[in-house]
C-alpha cells in the first residue's frame, strides 16, 4: 500500500516537473500582458531539440541547452511577431504550435535520432526516507534546479526593477508608456525568457524523463500549463499549485490500471483536461488577471 | 458686431513685438511688467522655450508655430478650449509626441526629446490626467516606476512619507492604488513627480476630478512649489477662474495657435474667455466655458483680482441662465431607492430616487465616478438593479433586461459617443436608423430606399454637416457625430431623454447647438435627466440641480436657489 502510494505520488511529481519549468516561463509571460499559447510549441520544440542535440554531442545534459535554445527561438519568432510587428498573438501561437508539430513529426522520420537520459540524482540520506524519500528526493538532477528557480522567478517579477516595470507593462501599458518604460520591449523580453524556460521544461520531459522523442510528445501539456497559471490566479504559488495538481492527475492516468482500476484509457487521457476545464470554470471568474492581459500595445493612442 | 478670428489674431499681434517670430531672443519680454514672483526670475533665461513648434496629424493641423516660454518661480497657464492644442504641445515637451517643426531650448541650449525618459532627466515632469498610475501597485511602486537601478523597497516608502510632509500630500506608500480617492490618486502621481525634484512640473486639467475642497489644497500645494522652491509649473486648463485664480502668466492658444499671452494680474475671465474662443460667448455657453470654480477662492483669503473677476462672471452670466419652468408635467421618470453593484461587488448606486417631470431639465451634478456612469448605464437597460424600482410614465420598467428602457420610451445620450453612441464604420444613415429598425424594415427586410429618405429627412432637420447619408460616421466631426445620436434619440419620440456629459469634447458652436436642442426637447415636454460633470453646464441648462454622491441623491434644489458654495459641499459629500 505504501509502495503503491510512494509510486503515484513520485509520478505526480515527476510529471510535474516539465510542467512546473514551463509555468515559471508562462507567469512571467503573462504578468507581462501575453497569453503565451505558443507555450506547446515552445515545450514541443524544446524536446524535439534536446533529444537531437543529445544525439549530436552524446550528453544528455548538453541536450537540455539544445531544448532551451529551441525555446528561445520560438519565443524570438512570436516576440517579434506579436511585439514588435503588432500581428494578433493567438494568430501567431496557432501558427507557431501547428508549424512546430509538422517540423517536429518530420525531421523525426527523417533524422536518426538516439536515446539519452540525463543522471538521476539521489540525495544522500533523504532519499532513505520511507514514503517522503522516493517521492521527493530521487530524481533526474535538472529536477532539482526547480529548488533555486521558483523562488528566483519570485524575485524578478516581485522584487526587481525588471519584475515591477513587467507587471506595469501587464496591467497598465499607457501608464507605463507615460512613465517612460518601453512596454513592448519588456513584453519580448517576457516572451523570451517564457521560451527558453518552457524549452527546459520540453527538454527536461525529453531526455529527463523518456530519454526519447516521440511525435507530439507533449500532447498539449502546454496549453495546461496556461491552464495552470490561470488556476493559479496569476501568482507564482498558485501557478505551482496548479501544476501539482495537473501532474497528480497525469499519474492518476498512468497508475490506476497498474492499481488494477479498469477505466477507458481514452476517458483517463481526457482527463487532466477536463480537470482544466473544470478548475478554470469554478476559478476564472474569482481570479483576476493582469488588467491588460491579451490586450496588444499600440503607443501614442491616449 | 463679433470680431472675425483673424481681426482678433491681428490686434493681438500688434499689441506686441513679432509673437511667434522663430529667431526671437531667449527672453525677450513678451507681455507686461506685472509679475507676482519678484524682480530676479524676469531676468532669468525662460526654463523651457518652445519656438515655432508645429505638428499636423493627417489634416488637422494640432500646433501651427507655437512659442511657449515659462520661467522659473512662476505658474504658467495654457488656457484654450478642447482640441486647442495644449495637449499635444505638452507632449511634445514630454517626448510622446516628435514635432514636425520647431525647437525645444531648455535653459537655455537647444535640445531634443526623444522619449518621456529624456524628458524626465532633463527635469521635465507631467501629472497627467489619465493613464499614470498602475491600479494594481502599491503606492511605492508606482511612484519608483520610470526610475533606473535596483529596487529599494525601504528608501522608496521613507522617500514617499518625505515628499509627502514637505509639500503636505500625505499618503500611505504601502496602499494599493486602486483603493485610493481620486484625490489621493492625484497625491499620489504629483508625489511621484516632485520626488524627482523636476524643475517643470506640468498639470494637465488637474481639477477636472478633484472637488472644490480637493482643488483648493492643489493650488496650494502648487504655490508653494513655485515659491519656496523655484520650480516652474505649467497649468493646463480651460477653466478660465482656475486660470485667473491660480497663475501668474497665461498663454491663451486657439485652433493649434497662440492667440494671446497676458500677465493674469492684467487681465480678467471675461478678457480671457473672449480670446480663448476668438468671439463674444452668448450667454448661456458662457458659464460652462468659464466653469463654475467660482468657490475656489476662499471667502477672505485669495488673490483680489481672481476674486473680483470671478464674481463678475457668476453674476451677470451664469445667473440669468434659463427660467425655472412654471412646475407643470407630470412625473415621466421615477427612480426609487435603486441600489446596484459592479461585477465585481463594488457598489454603485446606494439608494439613489429621483424624480424628472415633463418639460424639465433635471441636471445631476457632482464629482465623476459617484454614480453618474451608473445611472446612465440604468436607463440603458445595461445594469440590473439589486434592490429599487424604475418607473417611466407610471408604468415599473424591468431593470437591466435588454431594451426594456428603450421600448418603454427613454432615449439616451451615452457618455462616450464612440464607445456605446454610434459605430464608427457604418454610414450616417444606418447610425440614424439603428435605435429603431421597424419604420424601414418589411418582412425582415431592409428598405433602403426608406432609409435614405428618412436620414436625409433628419440631417435637414438636426442640421447635420455630412456629404451624404452614406459617409461613414467616422469621417464625421465630433459634433457632427453627437448630432447624429441626439437625431436618433430624439426620431424615437421619446417619453424621457437622459444625455450623459453631452458637450464632453466638442467645441462651443456644437455645445451652443446641443444647449439649444436640450431646451428645445424640454419644451415641447420630454423630461430631460442631463448627466454632467461640468458644473457651469449643469447650472445653464438645468431647471432643477440634483447633488449625487457615493451612489445616491444628497440633495436637490431649484436653478433659482443654486449657491455655488453650498453645491460644492455637496458634491464632496458634506452635509449642507
Amino acid at each position: 500500500m505504501i509502495d503503491d502510494l510512494a509510486m503515484v505520488l513520485g509520478s505526480s511529481v515527476r510529471l510535474t516537473v516539465p510542467l512546473a519549468f514551463a509555468a515559471c516561463g508562462e507567469y512571467i509571460a503573462e504578468r507581462a500582458g501575453t497569453i503565451n499559447i505558443s507555450v506547446e510549441a515552445m515545450m514541443l520544440g524544446g524536446a524535439f531539440n534536446a533529444v537531437w542535440g543529445a544525439s549530436m554531442t552524446g550528453s544528455a545534459s548538453f541536450g537540455l541547452l539544445f531544448g532551451m535554445l529551441a525555446g528561445l527561438v520560438i519565443g524570438f519568432v512570436h516576440a517579434e511577431f506579436s511585439h514588435r510587428l503588432s500581428v494578433n498573438t493567438y494568430v501567431v501561437g496557432l501558427a507557431l504550435n501547428a508549424l512546430v508539430l509538422g517540423l517536429t513529426s518530420f525531421l523525426l522520420d527523417s533524422i536518426d535520432l538516439t536515446g539519452h537520459q540525463v543522471d538521476a540524482l539521489n540525495i544522500p540520506v533523504l532519499s532513505d526516507l520511507p514514503l517522503l524519500g522516493p517521492v521527493l528526493f530521487a530524481h533526474r538532477w535538472p529536477a532539482y534546479l526547480l529548488v533555486a528557480l521558483i523562488p528566483l522567478v519570485w524575485w524578478l517579477v516581485q522584487r526587481s526593477r525588471f519584475g515591477l516595470e513587467l507587471r506595469a507593462a501587464g496591467e497598465n501599458p499607457q501608464s507605463a508608456d507615460v512613465t517612460g518604460i518601453d512596454v513592448r520591449r519588456r513584453r519580448r523580453q517576457s516572451v523570451l525568457l517564457c521560451g527558453v524556460l518552457a524549452g527546459l521544461g520540453g527538454a527536461y520531459l525529453a531526455v529527463g524523463e523518456v530519454g526519447a522523442f516521440n511525435q507530439n510528445m507533449t500532447a498539449g501539456r502546454g496549453f495546461v500549463v496556461i491552464a495552470a497559471v490561470i488556476f493559479g490566479g496569476w501568482t507564482l504559488r498558485g501557478t505551482m499549485a496548479g501544476c501539482l495538481v495537473f501532474g497528480a492527475a497525469d499519474a492518476m492516468r498512468l497508475a490506476l490500471p497498474a492499481l488494477g482500476v479498469h477505466l477507458n484509457s481514452q476517458l483517463l487521457i481526457a482527463a487532466p483536461y477536463l480537470l482544466a476545464l473544470l478548475a478554470m470554470m469554478f476559478l476564472a471568474k474569482t481570479h483576476r488577471q493582469p488588467a491588460a492581459l491579451g490586450a496588444p500595445f499600440v503607443r501614442g493612442i491616449v | 458686431m463679433r470680431p472675425s478670428p483673424q481681426a482678433s489674431d491681428t490686434a493681438v499681434t500688434a499689441s506686441r513685438p513679432a509673437p511667434d517670430t522663430v529667431g526671437e531672443p531667449a527672453g525677450a519680454p513678451l507681455d507686461g511688467p506685472a509679475e507676482h514672483t519678484g524682480a530676479a526670475s524676469v531676468l532669468t533665461v525662460p526654463v523651457v522655450q518652445l519656438l515655432g513648434i508645429g505638428k499636423r496629424f493627417g489634416a488637422v493641423r494640432a500646433c501651427d508655430d507655437v512659442s511657449l516660454r515659462v520661467r522659473a518661480g512662476e505658474i504658467h497657464g495654457l488656457l484654450g478650449e478642447n482640441g486647442a492644442g495644449k495637449s499635444t504641445l505638452m507632449k511634445i515637451l514630454l517626448g510622446l509626441v516628435v514635432p514636425d517643426t520647431g525647437r525645444i531650448v531648455l535653459r537655455g541650449s537647444e535640445t531634443t526629446i526623444a522619449d518621456p525618459s529624456a524628458a524626465a532627466a532633463h527635469g521635465i515632469s507631467m501629472v497627467h490626467q489619465h493613464f499614470s498610475l498602475v491600479d494594481r501597485l502599491s503606492v511605492w511602486e508606482n511612484v519608483v516606476l520610470g526610475d533606473r537601478g535596483r529596487v529599494d523597497r525601504d528608501r522608496a516608502r521613507k522617500s514617499v512619507r518625505e515628499v509627502g510632509d514637505r509639500y503636505g500630500l500625505r499618503v500611505d506608500p504601502d496602499a494599493c492604488v486602486e483603493d485610493l480617492s481620486t484625490g489621493e490618486r492625484q497625491r499620489v502621481e504629483i508625489v511621484k513627480c516632485l520626488r524627482r525634484d523636476p524643475g517643470v512640473l506640468i498639470l494637465d486639467e488637474p481639477t477636472s476630478v478633484l472637488t472644490l475642497e480637493e482643488s483648493r489644497e492643489l493650488f496650494t500645494v502648487l504655490r508653494r512649489v513655485v515659491a519656496d522652491e523655484g520650480k516652474a509649473v505649467i497649468l493646463i486648463s480651460h477653466k478660465l477662474d482656475e486660470i485667473v485664480h491660480a497663475t501668474d502668466r497665461v498663454t491663451i492658444m486657439r485652433q493649434g495657435r497662440v492667440v494671446a499671452r497676458r500677465a493674469t494680474a492684467d487681465t480678467d475671465v471675461r478678457a480671457l474667455a473672449r480670446e480663448m474662443v476668438g468671439r463674444e460667448l452668448s450667454k448661456w455657453t458662457a458659464a460652462s466655458a468659464v466653469g463654475a470654480l467660482d468657490a475656489l477662492i476662499e471667502p477672505g483669503t485669495g488673490e483680489p483680482t481672481g476674486g473680483t473677476a470671478v464674481l463678475d462672471v457668476r453674476e451677470p452670466e451664469a445667473a440669468p441662465a434659463p427660467k425655472p419652468r412654471p412646475a407643470a408635467g407630470e412625473v415621466r421618470l421615477r427612480i426609487t431607492d435603486a441600489h446596484a453593484r459592479a461585477a465585481d461587488r463594488r457598489p454603485l448606486l446606494r439608494g439613489l430616487s429621483l424624480e424628472v417631470r415633463a418639460g424639465e431639465i433635471l441636471g445631476i451634478a457632482g464629482v465623476e465616478g459617484n454614480g453618474q456612469a451608473a445611472l446612465g448605464d440604468l436607463l440603458s437597460s445595461l445594469l440590473p438593479l439589486d434592490a429599487g424600482r424604475v418607473e417611466v410614465c407610471g408604468g415599473a420598467v424591468a431593470a437591466g433586461r435588454p431594451g426594456a428602457m428603450h421600448a418603454a420610451g427613454v432615449g439616451v445620450v451615452p457618455e462616450d459617443r464612440h464607445v456605446s453612441g454610434c459605430v464608427l464604420d457604418m454610414s450616417v444613415a444606418e447610425n440614424l436608423m439603428m435605435a429603431d429598425l421597424s419604420s424601414v424594415t418589411s418582412r425582415g427586410l431592409l428598405s433602403r430606399r426608406r432609409m435614405a429618405e428618412r436620414a436625409r429627412r433628419l440631417i435637414e432637420e438636426f442640421e447635420i454637416a455630412t456629404p451624404s447619408p452614406d459617409t461613414p460616421m467616422r469621417q464625421l466631426s465630433g459634433g457632427n457625430q453627437q448630432k447624429v445620436v441626439l437625431a436618433r434619440e430624439l426620431a424615437g419620440r421619446p417619453q424621457v431623454l437622459v444625455a450623459a456629459q453631452p458637450t464632453r469634447g466638442l467645441d462651443i458652436g456644437a455645445i451652443e447647438y446641443m444647449t439649444e436642442r436640450l431646451h428645445a426637447a424640454a419644451r415641447e415636454g420630454i423630461a430631460v435627466l442631463l448627466l454632467s460633470t461640468e458644473l457651469g453646464e449643469i447650472l445653464t441648462l438645468s431647471h432643477r440641480v440634483a447633488v449625487i454622491h457615493r451612489g445616491a441623491v444628497v440633495g436637490e434644489m431649484d436653478r433659482a436657489d443654486v449657491d455655488t458654495e453650498r453645491l460644492g459641499l455637496m458634491m464632496g459629500g458634506q452635509a449642507a
